[in-house]
This record gives structure tokens, sequence and C-alpha cells, in this order.
């Protein structure tokens, strides 16, 4: 939990998490360029094994470059955003102190379906998932699709193209998520963008207000799919580079 | 000063579950191994640098524990110890993990003038504010110094098992050889108290791969 005893008056800390191509690094981009007329911002990239994801966001040229730094996880983006956030924090803290952002966007490395941030490190999180993974993935559930602060489906775009139904696929996010909110994002689609940005202006003004307290997602609970109780074991894409 | 034995302080100073961001870190061993080094030369990297850049660390850890116990100041410590690691990658390195364990020291021994003091003072470096927990845990200077040795043998064994094909097994068998130096490499600098006692036995070669990972955008590990 946040040092109850450094209330520090600092801007907002938002992650992104979700499995490996689901398009973490251009919703940044995509936030970059939408909010850098308003807002102050600053980014920490969790690439697995090199800091591309930070050279394409500094060649996108939404930022200036010093403000988007990579962290090296040691093979371990799981571990870097939920049980020893020390490097992704100690790295918001110093944009902190040198910027003063609004708004930190935290991109985690590429994980599974389990990997969701802790709330020591982000006050709201967002989880993507895409059409091209595949139209049953919001069915499989997981702490991040269930409940994430948002559940963003993305690509929307592609649909037609990969064989998916993508308002089954928005039903069954928004079945899994008891009420939390969903947005059908295409950057090609302005109604989804600013749908997306108001949900982040809106976060913002709450955190301002001193009345937003940060939700985790949690640990997987055993929850039953028609008359079958079970746990997730096997939920699968998991990235971890081979030695 | 904590009536919970000190024994048990050390494991959890020793345990890589301790949220430092220990996984981060490969003791250069990346760098190594982006230069050529296998598998089979990892235990003689291990035992290099435990004559080596252990004993600097180690040594540093143990002038900064005496010196925070006697009130004595630590900036000398610091420098001491800057002037024996070479390669900016690495003094950058070890500050950020002095930051990121100098978290946690506060946070579980608030009362600690030693972790205060560490935190106040300018670039300390990783040994220096392993030096201030063990004045908070009373940890004495050779069990300090066992630490050092020890995290750094785990240090390489592990960031081995992400970088090199190897059976896990065999990393924690080249581990268990290492104890012994680890030991001796820990009776050599337990009675040193002043930073002019440093060891400087920095070693270049590991400097030379620390410095070229620093600059390589390929990795795993932040140093």
């Amino acid at each position: 939990m946040p040092d109850p005893t450094t209330p520090a008056p600092r801007g907002l800390r938002l992650g992104v998490c979700g499995p490996v191509g689901t398009g973490k690094s251009s919703l940044i981009a995509l936030l970059c360029r939408e909010l850098a007329d308003r807002l102050s911002l600053a980014v920490v990239t969790n690439d697995i094994y090199t800091d591309e994801d930070a050279r394409f966001l500094r060649a996108a040229g939404v930022l200036e470059p010093e403000r988007i730094r990579a962290v090296e996880s040691g093979a371990c983006p799981h571990t870097a955003i939920r049980d020893d956030i020390t490097a992704n924090l100690l790295t918001a803290e110093e944009l902190e102190a040198e910027f003063d952002p609004d708004l930190v966007l935290v991109e985690s490395g590429g994980d599974n379906l389990t990997a969701t941030f802790s709330p020591a490190l982000v006050d709201v999180q967002i989880f993507l998932i895409d059409v091209a993974g595949g139209g049953d993935v919001a069915r499989k559930g997981g702490p991040g699709i269930e409940r994430a602060d948002l559940l963003i489906v993305n690509k929307t775009d592609l649909a037609p193209y990969v064989g998916v139904d993508r308002e089954q696929m928005v039903v069954d996010a928004q079945a899994a998520r008891n009420g939390r909110p969903v947005i059908a994002l295409s950057r090609h689609d302005p109604d989804s963008v600013h749908a997306l940005t108001a949900w982040v202006l809106e976060k913002l003004e709450v955190h301002r207000d001193g009345q937003l307290v940060p939700q985790d997602p949690g640990p997987m609970a055993p929850h039953s799919h028609g008359d079958v109780m079970h746990t997730h074991h096997d939920l699968g894409d998991h990235d971890h580079p081979a030695a | 000063m904590s009536a919970v034995p000190a024994d048990l302080l050390m494991m959890l100073l020793g345990d890589a579950r301790l949220p430092v961001a220990g996984h981060t870190q490969s003791a250069t061993l990346e760098g190594g191994v982006q230069a050529g080094l296998s598998a089979a030369e990892v235990p003689l990297y291990i035992a290099a640098r435990l004559s080596t850049t252990v004993r600097v660390e180690a040594g540093t850890a143990v002038v900064a524990r005496h010196h925070l116990d006697h009130g004595l100041p630590l900036e000398p410590v610091v420098r001491a110890w800057a002037a024996r690691v070479p390669s900016a990658a690495l003094r950058r390195s070890s500050r950020m993990q002095a930051r990121a364990l100098l978290r946690v020291s506060g946070r579980l021994w608030p009362e600690s003038s030693a972790v205060a003091e560490a935190a106040s003072t300018p670039g300390v470096p990783r040994p220096v504010a392993l030096g201030a927990a063990a004045v908070a845990v009373g940890l004495g200077p050779r069990a300090l110094a066992r630490l050092v040795g020890y995290d750094d043998v785990q240090t390489v064994a592990s960031a081995a098992l992400k970088l090199l094909p190897l059976d896990p097994v065999d990393a924690s068998g080249w581990v268990h050889d290492a104890l012994l130096l680890v030991s001796e490499a820990a009776d050599a600098v337990a009675h040193v108290i002043e930073p002019g006692q440093i060891p400087a036995t920095a070693a270049p070669q590991t400097e030379l791969w620390a410095e070229a990972h620093g600059a390589s955008n390929r990795r795993l590990f932040s140093a």
C-alpha cells in the first residue's frame, strides 16, 4: 500500500497490462497523442529483453525522450509489477521528481492472463485483450479481465479479418466483469478513443480529489463456467523467454 | 536493537523474495555471457568475483557498518567505494539497489538512526545500505560480509538459469561449492574499519563487461 506517512501530491499512476501483442505500446502512444496537449505525461516501460517498447514510443515522437524510461525485469515481468515492484516504483518516483507529471503510464511487459499490478505501484489499471488473440479470450476470465479498473477489447477493426464476432466478444467481456467498464477500442474509431480518454480523465479527477482508492484485481478465485467448478491453472500464452 | 535472533534477520536480508529488485540483477553475468562466457565457466566467474569485486563490496559494507555504529561520517566510505568501482554502470546500478534496500529498511526498522543516516547521505551504494541494515538488526561484521558474498553468488547462479542452458540443481551446486570461498572472502574483510582499508580489487574484465552491457539494448537484467 502507498506509504501513509508520505501523502505525495503526485499525479495519477496508470498501469497497462495484458498478454503479448495485444497493443499495450500502441495504446500508450495513443494516450500520449490524445492527452499530451492537456496533461504533463511520463512513461515507464517493462520490456522482456529489449528496450523495444521505450524506443517505439520515443520514435513515435509523442513525448520528449527523457520522459520515457525502460525498466529491466530480469525476465520476470509478472514479478516486476506484482511481488517486487521496486524497479518500477523507483523509476516512477524519479520521473515524478523530475517532471511532476499529471499522469505516469506504466506499461507492463507482455505476460499472461494472470498478471495484474500491485495496488502499491499504480492507482488504476487497464487490462488489454484483442480480437486477434481469439474470440474466446474474454470468456477465459482471470483477475485482469474480470476485475481490472478498465478492460479494453482492442483492435476491433480487425475482427472481420480474424473471424471473430466483435459484438459477442464484448458481450462476453461484459458478462465476465459484473458491471465494470469495457471499451471496444480501435484507434481508427474516434468514438472509442474518446471513451478511453474520457475514462482516464475521469480517474485523474477522482485521484486529484483524493477519492481514488487503488483496487486490486487480486488473485484468482475459483469460479464456475456452467456446472463445472475449477480454478484456472491453464491460462495460456506465458512468454518468459527460454533460457 | 531487536530481540529477534540475528540469524533469522540475516535470512530475511539474504532472501531473494525481499522486494529489493534482486530479480533485475545478474552481477554482470549477462555482460559476460554477451561477451562469450559459457555455462562451464560460470563457477570460475563466481570464484573470480569472490576474490575481487565481492571484497570491495563486502569491505565497504563492513566499514559502513562500523562507521554507522560509531557515529563516524559515511561520506568517506561512499567516496572510498566509488574510487574502487571504475564502471559508471556498476555505480549507478549499486546506487539504485541501495535506494531499494533503504526503502525496505526504512519501513521495517523505522527507529533505526543508521538506516536514516544512510538514507539521507547522497549517493550511497548497496553495500553501505546493507551496512546500515546490519546495524539496524544487530548483525556483526563477519556475518554481514558473508551475506554480501552469499548474495553475490546466488545472484550469478540465478541469473545463469535465465541466460544459459542449465539444470537448476547444477546452479545450486555451484553455490554450495562456493560457500567456503564466501567464508574466506568474508574473513579477509571482517576486521576492516577504515575506508582506506577497503580492498581495491575491482576486476577490470568485469567492469568492461558491465560498461558494454550498460550500453546494450538487448538485455534481461539491469546490470
